[in-house]
Formats: structure tokens, sequence, C-alpha cells
């Protein structure tokens, strides 16, 4: 009897301190600065443990039967604190007011905890056998949970089911309760089949905890997921490691923040460099801001459009902190106009032209994004381009998919260009090529914007040379209606992945 | 009313489960275009009201199929403008109808034309008025888009409707064997399309068995090959190849260039090609207005049509050869047009059912399925996001004979055929039920000509086919084969010799 109690005592514990660095860890993963974060994490809930404790007081009699209601209300809320605050940073603008509300109630829930069950059991043991007992198997539990936590729960659990897994825990010690001190309750049985309906509540929510945020995957990224986010177009998914943030679509990589001004700066200014008097620029895909970024270096650019798909993705990066400093606010300046719509009917329906085109789509991994990168496609791109001006695609890796980069420089120029394919390393994506499409002539600029961290003038003539393992192939161009390219880069990328 | 406690439990337990378990939601549909109550009226020799005014004009052109809309193509080309085309329907198009809702537009039927071949002359020169050849070239956007067909079989997709999957030795080589035949009876030249520039007595004997029998006759028994062959001729026919003349399931194969990359579609099918016709020739269209009378007089006709009686010299019956005897007055019944049966429907989507293994494609089939399967109407749009769509299903009432599958086809309710629909779709996808918020059905009694023994070389047919005289028949049934390309050849060719015919040709 005895030791049962105080195995409860145990598991109380681990569960509080649980619920406590699982608010400290979502909060830093989502917003970054975890020493800030752990320190008011863990300052509020110890705070609102003493209000707890003070509340105590109030109690006076059914101590049995509060503390079993206590235990089940601290099951709900804390089982489901961490699908909370990931829901909370998904949908609502106030994550930090969620998270302390979260916290401070937790906290006085907790607090209520202890002192309670002290005095439920007072009579049993003498005063200072109950103390005693009672704070060694308390901190007993916190030393079991602080090693659990990290080494356990979350590489196999992950936040969000981890949390409901210590609700679980917490109702199962309510019912264990009602057991405990049948003497002192009025109606076991209802309580009883309250804590039965918690338990199943709760590990509803564990099956189903996958769907709430994406957190299933966990085990296909490297770094700690912080953002997660089915959208109607897309599954999106962020992910952060020290410095390193990371955007997956769809579980592809995007970019890493430590190298994507490699990718960005070799996209856009090889070509906008080069074009006499930029005024009018498109970005078609590439809603993360980063290429926009890189335009708005230019003074004489009156105008940016982007069009993107997805209005879910501009606005995460017109919004998140973490983003908007990579991209430098780009999407709020107000020569940006963002359009969301399907980049290839909008082409189809639009009259404007612009000087410069980026194309930035995701690479051809299916016949819907194949689409893109198409003969129809160019041509119909080239109505949109002023007598000077030039486009840039982002044309996958002529090094690991040799075949599908010179066929997408192939169907350029079936299209009607003129073609100047060039490549750059990108640590995170490897080597990376571009295909420059122009009805001119193209000639390297003779300047670039200030502020370049990895394009010089006289890196350029290795970027436009293809050495022996990336020289061109000779390759068809893809078509709508024979899409050689999806085919191609479906083989390739197998065949490096095997 | 106390709830016990074990009561209490199993209501929980009933609740949790009710949570996962999402329910399937209530599809809405009915039959839609239904002409056959039309096609009973003058079955049934029904009394018609008298004609309340009189129109002269030289020519009438009735029915506003593919074909009658071609033979008003032609003539407005010519320069002649002194005509009516009268349409039974609401809408004209005939098998060429399409449909549109809050998704996209779809087809009701024919739904492709192959890239035109060097004897398509006039289908060339249509497409070239619409834009969709220029150059010497084939306008990619009406060329369907890649994936093009996927097979439904042994459990998974493959690509193209040929089997692939799982062929013995002894199957390849009969496919071989098979390509080789129709290699050489393309190099004969006999099977061109339009049919009439190479239909040739050298190929007549074909005629006079069916496909089956002859493919057994050369040792074909390989049973994906017979299946292969099986479901061309229900895709084309609407008939098994037992009821199909080998010539016709012979020209099916050997008809067309095997490497073309095409064909032309569009998402509302042939529709497409109906709404660009109708914007031009739509002005001499009278739709809704069902003929119920031909009558020839001494110089002219007379043709009733609703409240109105209709003048004219020269007539092109364009609309099916089988209601002609109902209609034209003095005409003997016909013995050598047979008709095949069709259901087709349209299924909105309100979301993408799965497709495990293989991308969606624009023409998907399933193996062992009566029907014959789905064309999807957003493939061919530009857009690379697509969260809903039409599906368009096909079913020819092969089996069985097609009086008994038109008598079905009346009987049977629409709850019947959605749940026989989605029941088949449900061997690939089965969250159909899930995606699906409207089945449409369309019924048709007498779909499409069907090329049975003796059709093709029919001296009946024959004698339509040259049928002088200021009336001329245009229905592509006279070829004996229902395809786009018959349909326009002629229509075509009746509107010349009717121009001749007025003294019009120049």
């Amino acid at each position: 009897m005895a030791v049962l109690l105080f195995i409860s005592v145990l598991l109380i514990a681990a569960c509080g301190l649980i619920y406590e660095l699982i608010a400290g860890t979502v909060a830093s993963y989502l917003v970054g600065d975890s020493v800030f974060q752990f320190s008011t994490v863990i300052g509020s809930y110890l705070f609102a443990m003493g209000i707890g404790s003070f509340l105590s007081r109030f109690i006076r009699r059914g101590l049995a039967y509060r503390f079993v209601w206590i235990e089940l209300v601290v099951a709900l809320v804390g089982g489901f604190s961490s699908g909370l605050l990931f829901l909370a940073f998904a949908f609502t603008q106030g994550f930090q007011v969620f998270l302390y509300f979260i916290v401070i109630v937790l906290g006085i829930l907790v607090g209520l905890e202890i002192p309670l069950l002290m005095r439920i059991i007072r009579d049993r043991y003498h005063f200072h056998e109950v103390v005693s007992h009672i704070l060694t198997f308390d901190y007993i539990g916190a030393l079991f949970a602080s090693i659990l936590f990290p080494v356990v729960l979350v590489p196999y659990l992950g936040l969000v089911r981890s949390a409901l897994f210590f609700g679980i825990v917490n109702a199962a010690v309510a019912l264990w309760g009602t057991f405990l001190f049948k003497g002192q309750l009025p109606s076991p049985r209802r309580l009883q089949v309250m804590c039965a309906i918690v338990m199943a509540v709760l590990i509803a929510g564990l099956v189903n905890g996958k769907r709430i945020t994406g957190l299933a995957e966990d085990n296909i990224y490297a770094d700690e997921i912080i953002f997660s986010r089915d959208t109607h177009y897309q599954h999106i998914v962020l992910t952060k490691w020290k410095d390193d943030l990371r955007l997956f679509l769809n579980s592809h990589l995007q970019f890493s923040s430590r190298d994507e001004y490699r990718y960005h700066e070799a996209l856009v200014h090889p070509g906008l460099s080069a074009v006499p008097v930029p005024r009018h620029v498109l970005v078609l895909g590439g809603g993360d801001g980063l290429a926009v970024r890189e335009v708005l270096r230019y003074p004489q650019v009156e105008s940016v459009t982007l069009v993107d798909l997805d209005p879910e993705m501009t606005h995460l990066f017109s919004t998140h902190p973490f983003l908007t400093a990579l991209n430098q606010k780009s999407f709020l300046s107000p020569k940006v106009h963002i359009i969301n719509a399907d980049a290839f009917l909008w082409l189809d329906s639009s009259q404007d032209v612009f000087d410069f085109i980026v194309v930035d789509f995701p690479d051809p991994t299916n016949y819907s994004l194949g689409k893109l990168y198409t003969t129809v496609f160019y041509s119909t791109l080239s109505h949109h381009l002023s007598r000077q001006g030039m486009f840039v695609v982002q044309s996958t890796s002529p090094m690991f998919a040799r075949k599908s980069f010179w066929c997408i420089a192939e169907t350029v120029k079936q299209a009607g260009f003129k073609t100047y394919p060039y490549h750059v390393y990108v640590p995170s994506f490897g080597e990376w090529g571009y295909v420059l499409g122009s009805q001119h002539d193209y000639a390297p600029p003779s300047s670039l914007p200030q502020g370049m961290r990895f394009l010089t003038l006289a890196g350029f003539p290795g970027m436009f040379e293809f050495p022996p393992d990336m020289a061109p192939v000779t390759m068809p161009a893809n078509h709508l209606n024979d899409q050689v390219l999806v085919r191609t880069y479906d083989r390739e990328w197998r065949e490096i992945s095997h | 009313m106390k709830t016990t406690r074990r009561e209490f439990c199993a209501l929980g337990a009933a609740a949790l489960v009710g949570l996962s378990v999402k329910s399937g939601r209530p599809i809405a549909g009915e039959f839609v275009n239904d002409s056959f109550q039309l096609g009973h009226l003058l079955r049934d020799h029904a009394h018609f009201p008298a004609a309340r005014q009189i129109v002269r004009i030289p020519l009438v052109i009735v029915g506003g199929g593919m074909a009658g809309l071609s033979a008003a193509w032609r003539l407005q080309k010519r320069g002649f403008s002194d005509f009516v085309l009268l349409e039974m329907n609401q809408q004209p198009g005939g098998n060429s109808r399409w449909g549109e809702n809050h998704v996209t537009r779809y087809p009701w039927a024919a739904h492709y034309v192959p890239v035109p071949g060097k004897h398509a002359e006039y289908v060339r020169e249509l497409f070239t008025d619409l834009g969709v050849f220029q150059d010497g070239k084939w306008d990619e956007r009406y060329l369907c888009f890649d994936p093009q067909e996927r097979l439904f079989l042994h459990g998974r997709w493959q690509e193209g409707i040929e089997p692939q999957a799982d062929l013995t030795v002894a199957d390849r080589d009969q496919f071989r064997r098979f390509a080789d035949l129709t290699h050489s009876f393309r190099a004969s030249g006999g099977f061109t399309i339009p049919l009439e520039i190479g239909l040739s007595s050298r190929h007549a004997a074909l005629d006079r068995m069916s496909f089956a029998d002859w493919l057994s006759k050369n040792g074909f028994d390989s049973k994906p090959l017979l299946w292969y062959m099986n479901y061309a001729c229900r895709d084309d026919y609407g008939a098994l190849a037992a009821d199909t003349s080998a010539w016709a399931g012979i020209h099916y194969f050997s008809s067309r260039e095997p490497e073309e990359k095409g064909p032309l579609t569009w998402p509302e099918g042939n529709g497409w090609v109906a709404r660009q016709l109708l914007a031009r020739v739509g002005k001499f269209v009278r739709a809704d207005q069902m003929v119920h009378l031909i009558q020839r007089d001494r110089v002219s006709f007379r043709v009733d049509a609703g409240d109105t009686e209709y003048r004219c010299s020269c007539v092109i019956f364009a609309a099916p050869t089988f209601l002609a005897p109902y209609l034209i007055d003095g005409m003997p019944h016909l013995r050598d047009f047979q008709y095949s049966p069709w259901l087709t429907a349209n299924l909105t989507l309100e979301s993408i059912p799965e497709s495990h293994g293989l991308q969606p494609a624009w023409d998907n089939v399933f193996m062992d399925s009566p029907a014959l399967g789905y064309v999807d109407a957003m493939h061919q749009s530009l857009r690379t996001f697509a969260d809903r769509t039409v599906w368009t299903f096909y079913w020819a009432l092969a089996e069985g004979t097609p009086a008994a599958n038109r008598q079905m086809l009346l009987q049977k309710d629409w709850s019947y055929w959605k749940e026989a629909i989605l029941t088949d779709l449900e061997r690939a996808h089965k969250d159909i039920r899930k995606c699906v918020s409207r089945i449409d059905v369309m019924r048709m009694g007498h779909a499409m000509v069907r090329p049975a023994v003796g059709t093709i070389f029919s001296p009946e047919r024959h004698a339509l086919k040259k049928s002088e005289d200021r009336l001329y028949f245009a229905n592509s049934d006279l070829s004996g084969i229902s395809i786009f390309e018959e349909a326009q050849f002629r229509g075509v060719t009746a509107a010349d010799r009717a121009l001749h015919a007025l003294g019009r040709s120049s």
C-alpha cells in the first residue's frame, strides 16, 4: 500500500516536470532563443506551483475527491498542451500569451497536488515521515523525468505524443487514487467512469496525434520541426537546428538558411545584372521571398511581381519572424505584388511584359510540375518578355541529374531561345544548375550589386564552364504530350538514392 | 431513462469509433440528355401538330451532330448560306456534346480525335481553320498531355492500355505477330481514314467473318491479347470481337500510324470542336426542332419540324440513318444498320481519389471490368494543381444483344447505374465514394453504329452512300464506323454534292 502510494507521487512529479520541459522545448523550437524560453517557462511554472500550494489551504473538505479531479484536469491540459501549443503557433498570432497561460494553469494545478496529497495521507503516517517520503519520491520522479525526456521521449515519441502519454499517466494515477482513497470518496464509481473517459480521450489523441501537427514525419527530417502545416496545396515543414533553418515542401528540401544565399544569388544576378535597364521583374514560384530579396538589390527595379500558388506560403514568409529575417521582409516592399495563382494559367491569361523573369519551380518530380518545364510553357513565357528581356530557370543538378538538366536546356532552346546554362556549388544541394534563356546574345555582367556573399565577377567564366562529368548530353525536349523530363528525372534521382 | 454503466461505456466506445470512420458523402445525380422519348414518338407514329408557317429555303440539314455541323462548315466556307440545320435536341453536337459545371467542361461522349493522317484532308483543313494545326505543326496544347493511358490489372496500374505486366513468352510472341500482321494490312493501303479512300474488294472477305473468328483462325489465343482486341472493339464499336466484322477489327489497328504522339483532345472532348464549329455556323442551327416528316414532291422536299414546314430543293440527312425510314415518306426499313447501346456518366469529384503506384492518366482503364474506364477532364488543363475534377465514365453495353441492353437502359433506375459505376471504380479507387459529389448519367440506346459482320460491304449501305436526287445521307453510320473523321468526311462530301445539285459548285 505505502509503496504504491509513493510510486503515484513519483509519477505525479514526473508528469509535472515533463509538461514543464515540453513547454520550454516547444517554445524554443518555435520562437527560438532557448535560454530565454526555458528561464521564463521554468520561472513562471515554479511561481504558479507556489500559487497552487498557497491555494491548497482553501480546500477544506473532500480532499481525496478534489485530488482525483485535479489529476484529471492536469491529465487533459497537460496531455494536450504540446499539441495545443503547436496549433496556437500555426493558427494564431498570440503564441506567447497562450504559452504562459498554459504554463501557469498547469503550474497551479501541479502546485495543488502535493500539499493535498500530504493532507490526505497525514493520518496514516507521522508528519515527519509524510514530508520525508513524499519529497523523496517527488525528487526521484523529477530525476526520472529529466532523464527520460531527452533520451527516450523526444527522439521516439516526439513532443506531442510525449505530452499525451504523460496525460494518460496522470489519468491512471487519478484512477489509482479512486481505489487508494476509496473510503474517503463519496462515489468512487462515478469518478472511475470519468477517469476512463479522460483516458479514452487521451488515447484517441495519441492515436490521431500524428495528424494534428504532422509530426509523424519527425523521423524523415534530421532536425527539429518547428513548423508543419498541410495547406490546400502542399505540406510545408520548417526545421531548425542551431542557426540552420530549412524549408521542405512535400518533403523536398527547398533551402537551408546556411547556404541559400549561394543558390539565390546565382539564380538572380547572372541574368538580371546583364539586363540593361531592368524595370519590371517577374518571379514564378519562389514563395519564400528569397529570390525577390535578391531582385530588390536593384534600385532601378520598379516592380516585382511574384506568382506563387500557395497563399499560406507567401503569408508565412511575410509574417514569421525567422522567415522575414531571412528574406529581409522582401514581401513587405511596396514594389512587390504577390499573386497567388497557378503559374501556367496566370501566364497564359496575363498580358504583362517583364524585363527579367525568374522561373523558380520545384523540380519536375511529377507530370503536373513537369508541365512547367515544357516547350509550350517557355513559348508562353516568351510573350511576356520585353525586347531586351531574359529569363532564368532553376534546372536541378547537372551533376546528379545530368540528363534532366540538359533536357531542360534543350527544351528552352526548342522554344526559340538562345540558352546559357551555368552551375554553382550549394553545399546542401550539391552542384546546382540554371539555364538562362534570351532572344539575343548574352554577355556576363560587368558589375554586380553590393553585398554579394558568394558571386564574384571573376567567378563567372567558371560557372558557365561544364567539366566533363556535367558536360552536355544530347536530350530531346520536354513536351506536354511527351514528358521525357519527368521520366528522366525520376530515373536519375532514383539511381542516386540507391 | 437511466443509462447503465455498461451502456455508457458501449456508447463511449461507439463514439470513439465513430470519430475515426468517415462517412461517405451523399451523391446527387440524375439521368440527363435523354432523347429516346423523342425517338419513340417517331417510332410509334405519334401525331404531330400541323405546321403554322412555311419557310422556303434551298437546303435543309437534318441533324446537328458532327456530320451536320461539318456540312454547314463546308457550305459556309464555299460561300453558301441559304440553309438551315435542324437539331432535335436542345444542345447540338450529337456525340460531341459536352457539359460544364463549377469544376470544368467535360465530354458527354466522343472525347478525342487521333492526329489526322495524310488521307484525312478535310480534318486537317478544319484543324488549320481552328488554329490547332499551324505552320505544319500541331499545337501541343491540344495534344493529349503525358501520361496518356494506364491500365489497372492484377491489382496495380501499368502505363499504356496494351497489357504488359505478367505476360508469358507465348503472349509476347502473339502480340508481336499481331503487330506484324497489322503492319502489313496498313502497308496494303486498304485500311484508311476516311475508309472510303482505301476500301477495296480485295479485303471484302474479311467483312464476312467476325473479328473473333479471324483471330482464332490466325492462331491468336493469348488471353491478354484477346482482352485487348475485345477492349478495342468495345471502345470503338461498342461490340465484342465476336460481334464485330474482322474488317473493322483490323481497321482499328491498321488505319493509324503507330508512332503518332496524340491524340488531339480537350477538357470537353470533341465538344471543343463542336463549340468552335457552332461559333462559326451556329447562326444556321435551329435547336429543339425535331423533324417528323420528310416528303419528296416532284421538284422539292417538304421537311416538317415543330411548327414549321420547310420547302427546300435539297436535304442533307445527317441524323442517324436508322431514323430515316421513320421520317422519309416511302423509305423502306433498313436491314444492315445495327447500333450499340451505351451509357456514359460524368462524375464530379470534390477531391482526387488515391491512386497507388502510378500517376493519374488521361484515359484510365480497368482490365476486368465490363465498362471501358474513365477519362479525366482536368488532365488537359495547364494548371499544375487540381484538387477537383470530373471523370467521364464510359460503358458500352456490349455483352448480350443490343435490344436486350436497350431494354435494360430503360428499366434500371439511376441508383442502379450509380452503384454499378462506383463498384466498378472501387477496383482501383477504394475511397471513390468519399470523393464523388455527383453522378449524371446519359443513356444512349443507339449510341453508335456497330460494324457487325457484313456491315462494311453491305449493298444497302453502298446504295445509300450513292443516293442521288437531292437527298444526301451524311451520318458516320454510312461508313459503318462511328468516328469523328468519318462523320466529318460524310458531312463535307454531302455538302459538296448538295452544292453541285444546287448549281453552286464553282
